[in-house]
Parts: structure tokens; C-alpha cells; sequence
């Protein structure tokens, strides 16, 4: 083999320098916004820092602690009941309006606009309209149920009470991804299909479902992420309470760093539960690889 | 060019010549504060503020009022060590140690609190005492505001507990005080007492904090809680209120007061902030029943009663340290602040400068005068990093004391999770921020 055959072949080389201009931005913003972040927290997880200064070097001594820290291990708790809660009736909900607003064509745009409309309204707005609607008294979800639960002063019930202020919120999101995975089958299999005589529940179990079971994975994957981040709603409606029954690991990192300016410890916190997050998301990853590979 | 966008133009260079212009020879010290303080006393502080404000032309106060609680320390805080907090700022002195010895704070000199007139002695000692830690001041104590029992003369006085005149009988002890509850529950068929009882309350820890004084028992000793059996008997003490019915659990701060003013209890154990209402509904005739103040009753072997100050102290702002002057106009203003407190007497507080404090219209002034005698008993948050208003430790008790109330955990449960989630805090070294 000469030397010349392992360089680039000349248009390779001369694409290169777009490539990299192209590619640089992605590669800058990953490094100054992640990577280096990242590594950061790290580190500090080994320290035991306040807000702005690092005090000493302490190793695992972080790891240690919140290995026997029940606090962390009920936010971790609160946190997967949460996501729970919140990921099958997202997905399963996102699936329904999809169908929905697939199958009334005259009414498609009002119904899709109605569906997708609180998802667009900033978390500040959604936490004051859920709390209006979940007040014992005067709010309307009593109202129509005719009782006098205070939602989120009820440690059984609030955290699903915030789960339904949040599948309310962003279910919406969902349903684009499905109404754009049922634009995406073709016409003519349900136009064969009903030739063969297949109708109702049938088509949708033999070429809706399956058309849409990637897109169905893709929501789940990033349902199970976005649930298991979840901070706003219950920082603001709940503040994790009561009795710390809302509160979610984010919360628990928040309280660290900032109540009690215990970076260190938050970093820690913070890099548990990466990795958590990171082993589920894999875990999950592989079942669905998994089952695609039985039923092919 | 246009007659219009010339027009802009000189508009445009006027603004930019008037902001970057040469400061006109009058120019004032400004002094940005940030303070706390909301609702009645807000207005207290903004009127001060105006006052001072017209009373001359050098300084000039403009006053931010951020949300109490968590939110403002947590601003404070980092806002000072990177340089980016206000001129001066009001505090609690409950949260001295941890802010002066956070390095957030800016010692203030007794050479500089001369130059505008002001000694330690002007102050009365414990106020003074508390502004104070490793030998240095770091704040100008303002007020005290205890912890004291309201209660409902019109509801009372079929029951006993009044004297001729009206006023209650002294209470000795934690059962009379439980018996005054029940006999006041039973006469009126209303609650015999109500406090703020709801998750994430702080009355709870303030209630607890006092009885355990009350018993000589320390919360915490080098790094570990000291306060063994008392703290879960003392919490059981409180929770038998409830349980029986003579309060009601599950009650938010304003809940619970205006289950008072509505009438719908005979006692309410509160902070003294909520005298200007009571003042105020009096006056107005729309309070529909009479109504007296004492002290927290003595219920075990003596009268101490939970309280805390506001003061007046100077962020750090690291990097950017207050020069002489702007350190000058912040005392100039809390001097006038100290000297016209009687003003701040008519929020309930009880003033922390000696003069007026002692003067014959404070000494005067109702219902103040009727709880006076808790400023001799009062006893702060214990010192500690962790301890003082929305502290990280009064955080964690206002989120598991309210559970023994509710029923939601026995009080031995509830002092068990206070303990365990707090118990990383008291170790912990006091961080430097």
C-alpha cells in the first residue's frame, strides 16, 4: 500500500475546511456550555465548596454521605414517581388527540390549536393557572368534582396533582409528534386495507400502530428525560412540600447550593443522578431495541 | 436630513449629554437598599425613607423590596461576594453569624458610627449584643418583635380567664395554658387558639424554640442537638392542641389570622406584626370584638419568648467596597432611621434605640405597652451558621414540625426528620461564601 492511498481523496480534503466551519459552532457551544461544565461539577462534587469558593478537597467523602442521606434517596423516589405519573398518560394522551385531530379533518387546525395551546405558555403562567384550578375552595377542579381537597397541601395527593398540571402543560408537544408520524403513512395502505375489508380497530392495529411505534419510542425516550427533570412546577406550586413529599432531586440540589450553600454536596447530588439518568435512558434504549428485534 | 430625524438627533444627544454630562455641582449620595419588608411594615419603611428623603439634600435613599423569606438572603448572599449587592440592606440579626461570618457583611467601625452620632449604649444591650460577633459590629439593630398571645376579650369573658377590668389572669404553666385552650374552646364553641399551622409554617419552630428556653434546654451543642426527650415532648405538648380540636391544623399564615379577626378564636400565638391590624380593624370599627396582648405565658421555669430584630447592615460587595462617603450616607440614614423609630413602634416592634424605646410615648403607646415586658425575656435563634430567619435549619423544622399537627407524623417522627435531614448542617464547617 503507498502512502498516497491513505490521504483523502482530493474532494474529501477540500470539502474539510466547510465541514469544519460547519461543524464548529455545534462543537463550540457543546464544549463551553457541556463538556466543560460537566467536568467542572465534577470536580466540585469532590470538594466541599460553598457558592463561590472551594474550601477543601474531600474526595468521595460527597459520595459517601449521600449514600446513607435518605433525603437524597426520597428525592430520588419523588422524582421516578413523578416521571411515573406523568410519561404513560403523556404519551398515551399525545397518541389519542393525535388520532383525534387526524380524523376530524374540518375541525383539524381549531382542535390541533386548542390541544397544543398550554404548551406554548411560559412555566410561570401554567404553575398560577394550575393553582388557581386545584385551590380547595374556589378552584374548579373541586368545583366539578364537588369536594374540598387542597390538592397540593395533601401529602397523597399533591405531587398528582402536579402530574396533572403537567400532562395538561405539555401533552401538546406529543401530539405534534404523532400527528407528524400519521401524516407520514401513506394513504394507499388504508385505501388496500379497506379493500380487503379491514376496518376500525383492525387498520389502526395493523398499520397505524406500527407505523407509528418509532415515533412512539421517540416520544417515550424523551418523555422518561423531560419527566425525570422536572423542577419548576413543583419548586413554585409546592416549594416540595408538604412534608418534602414534592420535592424532587433537582429541588434537593437547588435547596443544597442555595439554602445551604453546599456546592460540593450539590455537585454530587447532581452527578448521582446523570448517572442514574443516563443508566435508565441505556436500559431503556436496550428493551426497546429488545422487543423490535423479537417482533421483526 | 430630514426635519424629523434631526429632530431625533438633538434629542438624542441631549439625552446622551445629560447622562454622561458633568455631575452638576448639588450631586447627591445615592444609597440603593433593599429590604424585606412588606405589607404594613413596607409602608413604615417607605414613609421613613420619604421623610428622610425631604429632611435634606446630600443623600438620597432608593429603596428595592425584595420577597421576604429564602428568596432575599439567597440574593443577598450572592449578590455581595461578587461585588453586586445594594448600599445597605435590611437583615435579621438572627442571621448574623451566618452573614458576617459568610464574609457577606462589612463591619462597621465605632469611629464611623460616630461621625453621625451613634454609640453602642444608644441601643438597648441584648439588641446591641446581637448586632455584634467576634468583637466587631455588623449591624444597627432596628426593633424587636417577640413572640406574644393575643386574645379575644368579647369571647373570654364568659369564661373566667379575665380579671374585673377585663384583662387575662396571669397563665402559669404549660397545663393552665392547655386548660385556658380547652375552657375557651368549650364557651365559645370556637377554636380556643390558632396559629399558623399549614406545611412549611415557621410559627411551629418559633413556638418550640420558645418552650424549650422556657425549660433552660439548648437546641444544639458543639455540632450535635442537646435538647434529647424535651424536643419531642415539647412538640407533643403542641400537637395535643390540635389533636384535640382547641386549634385547627392545616392553616396558612393568613388563614389563621383572620380566623383571630374573624372572631373565630379566643387566642392567637403570633409575632407582634400583626398589631397595626388589629389597630387598625379597631379603629375602624369593623373588628367586632375587643381584644388585649401579653407576653408568651411563663410554661415551664421561665418567661423566655422567641423574637427577632430587624437591622440595618452593609453588604461586603466584594471587589467593590462602599467608600467613606456612601458608608457615611448609609449611617446618616440609619441614624435617622434609629432617631424617628417611634413611627416604627406603631408596627407592633418594639424600637431598639434607647430613646425613643424609653421615651414616655413609647412607654405609653397601646397596645404595645401591654407586652413590653417581653423585651426583657426574649431569647433569638440559637447562634449557629445554619439558625436565624428562613435559615437552612428553620427551613427543614417549618418542613416536618407542622406533620406532627396534621397527624401526618407522630411527634417523635417528625423531630426524627427534622434531625436526620439537619443533621449534615450542624457537622458541617461554616462556609465562607
Amino acid at each position: 500500500m503507498k502512502p498516497s492511498d491513505l490521504a483523502l481523496p482530493a474532494s474529501s480534503r477540500r470539502e474539510g475546511l466547510p465541514a469544519t466551519l460547519l461543524l464548529a459552532p455545534f462543537v463550540i457551544v457543546f464544549l463551553l456550555f457541556f463538556l466543560v461544565p460537566a467536568g467542572v461539577t465534577f470536580w466540585m462534587s469532590l470538594t466541599e465548596s460553598s457558592l463561590t469558593r472551594t474550601n477543601a478537597f474531600v474526595g468521595l467523602a460527597n459520595y459517601h454521605t449521600l449514600l446513607n442521606d435518605p433525603s437524597f434517596w426520597d428525592s430520588v423516589l419523588n422524582t421516578f414517581y413523578f416521571a411515573l405519573l406523568t410519561v404513560i398518560p403523556l404519551t398515551a394522551l399525545g397518541l389519542v388527540m393525535a388520532l383525534l385531530v387526524n380524523r376530524f379533518v374540518k375541525a383539524q387546525a381549531w382542535l390541533q390549536g386548542v390541544f397544543f395551546l398550554p404548551f406554548v405558555l411560559p412555566i410561570s403562567v401554567m404553575t398560577l393557572i394550575a393553582d388557581w384550578m386545584l385551590q380547595p375552595s374556589s378552584g374548579v377542579i373541586n368545583h366539578i368534582l364537588g369536594i374540598h381537597r387542597p390538592w397540593l397541601a395533601d401529602p397523597y395527593w399533591a405531587l398528582p396533582a402536579v402530574a396533572i398540571g403537567t400532562v395538561w402543560w405539555t401533552v401538546g408537544f406529543n401530539m405534534l409528534l404523532f400527528l407528524a408520524g400519521l401524516r407520514n403513512i401513506p394513504a394507499d395502505l388504508y385505501e388496500a386495507a379497506a379493500l380487503d375489508g379491514a376496518r376500525g380497530l383492525t387498520l389502526f392495529r395493523s398499520i397505524t400502530w406500527p407505523a407509528l411505534r418509532p415515533v412512539a419510542t421517540t416520544a417515550l425516550i424523551l418523555q422518561v428525560i423531560a419527566s425525570l427533570k422536572v423542577f419548576g412546577q413543583t419548586y413554585i406550586l409546592t416549594s416540595g412540600g408538604p412534608f418534602n413529599t414534592t420535592r424532587v432531586t433537582l429541588h434537593y440540589m437547588y435547596e443544597t447550593a442555595f439554602t445551604q450553600s453546599d456546592a460540593g454536596y450539590a455537585a454530587a447530588i447532581a452527578m448521582a443522578f446523570v448517572t442514574i439518568v443516563i443508566l435508565l435512558s441505556v436500559l431503556q434504549a436496550g428493551v426497546v431495541r429488545w422487543l423490535a428485534r423479537r417482533d421483526a | 436630513m430630514a426635519r424629523r430625524e434631526w429632530k431625533l438627533g438633538a434629542a438624542v444627544a441631549l439625552l446622551v449629554s445629560l447622562a454622561w454630562g458633568p455631575a452638576p455641582a448639588w450631586a447627591q449620595v445615592e444609597v440603593r437598599m433593599w429590604t424585606l419588608l412588606s405589607g404594613g411594615d413596607g409602608a413604615r419603611m417607605r414613609a421613613l425613607v420619604d421623610d428622610f428623603n425631604a429632611s435634606q439634600r446630600e443623600v438620597r435613599v432608593v429603596s428595592t423590596t425584595l420577597k421576604w423569606g429564602e428568596p432575599f438572603y439567597t440574593k443577598l448572599i450572592t449578590s455581595s461576594v461578587v461585588g453586586a449587592g445594594p448600599d445597605v440592606a435590611t437583615v435579621h440579626l438572627s442571621r448574623l453569624v451566618n452573614l458576617a461570618g459568610g464574609g457577606v457583611l462589612r463591619p462597621i467601625s465605632d469611629a464611623e458610627l460616630a461621625a453621625v452620632g451613634l454609640k453602642g449604649s444608644d441601643y438597648l444591650p441584648r439588641q446591641w449584643e446581637k448586632s455584634r460577633w467576634q468583637g466587631k459590629t455588623w449591624a444597627v439593630p432596628l426593633d424587636t418583635h417577640p413572640l406574644v398571645l393575643y386574645y379575644n376579650k368579647t369571647l373570654l369573658r364568659p369564661t373566667g380567664l379575665l380579671d374585673a377590668e377585663g384583662r387575662l389572669k396571669p397563665i402559669e404553666g404549660v397545663d393552665a395554658l392547655t386548660d385556658a385552650f380547652r375552657i375557651a374552646t368549650e364557651a365559645s364553641h370556637r377554636r380556643g387558639l390558632t396559629m399558623e399551622s399549614s406545611q412549611s409554617s415557621f410559627a411551629i419552630w418559633r413556638l418550640w424554640l420558645s418552650m424549650l428556653a422556657q425549660q433552660n434546654v439548648a437546641i444544639v451543642r458543639n455540632g450535635q442537638y442537646s435538647y434529647g426527650a424535651a424536643g419531642e415532648a415539647t412538640l407533643a405538648r403542641i400537637s395535643d392542641w390540635f389533636r384535640k380540636g382547641y386549634a385547627q391544623a392545616g392553616l396558612d399564615y393568613p388563614a389563621s389570622t383572620s380566623q383571630f379577626m374573624g372572631g373565630g378564636a379566643a387566642f392567637m400565638l403570633n409575632g407582634v406584626w400583626e398589631v397595626p391590624e388589629l389597630v387598625r380593624a379597631s379603629k375602624a370599627g369593623t373588628l367586632g370584638f375587643e381584644y388585649g396582648i401579653v407576653p408568651l405565658p411563663t410554661m415551664y421555669a421561665n418567661a423566655s419568648a422567641w423574637a427577632d430584630s430587624h437591622a440595618f447592615a452593609i453588604p461586603a460587595n466584594a471587589g467593590r467596597p462602599p467608600s467613606p462617603q456612601k458608608v457615611n450616607a448609609v449611617l446618616r440614614f440609619v441614624a435617622y432611621v434609629s432617631r424617628h423609630s417611634m413611627g416604627w413602634a406603631e408596627g407592633g416592634h418594639i424600637p431598639a434605640y434607647r430613646a425613643v424605646a424609653e421615651s414616655p410615648e413609647a412607654l405609653a403607646l397601646q397596645p404595645n405597652a401591654q407586652y413590653a415586658a417581653a423585651a426583657h425575656n426574649v431569647v433569638y435563634d440559637p447562634d449557629g451558621w445554619y439558625m436565624g430567619a428562613a435559615g437552612p435549619l428553620e427551613a427543614i423544622a417549618s418542613k416536618f414540625l407542622p406533620a406532627a399537627l396534621y397527624g401526618y407524623m407522630t411527634p417523635a417522627q417528625a423531630i426524627k426528620r427534622f434531625e436526620q435531614e439537619g443533621a449534615r448542617l450542624i457537622r458541617k464547617q461554616p462556609p465562607r461564601y
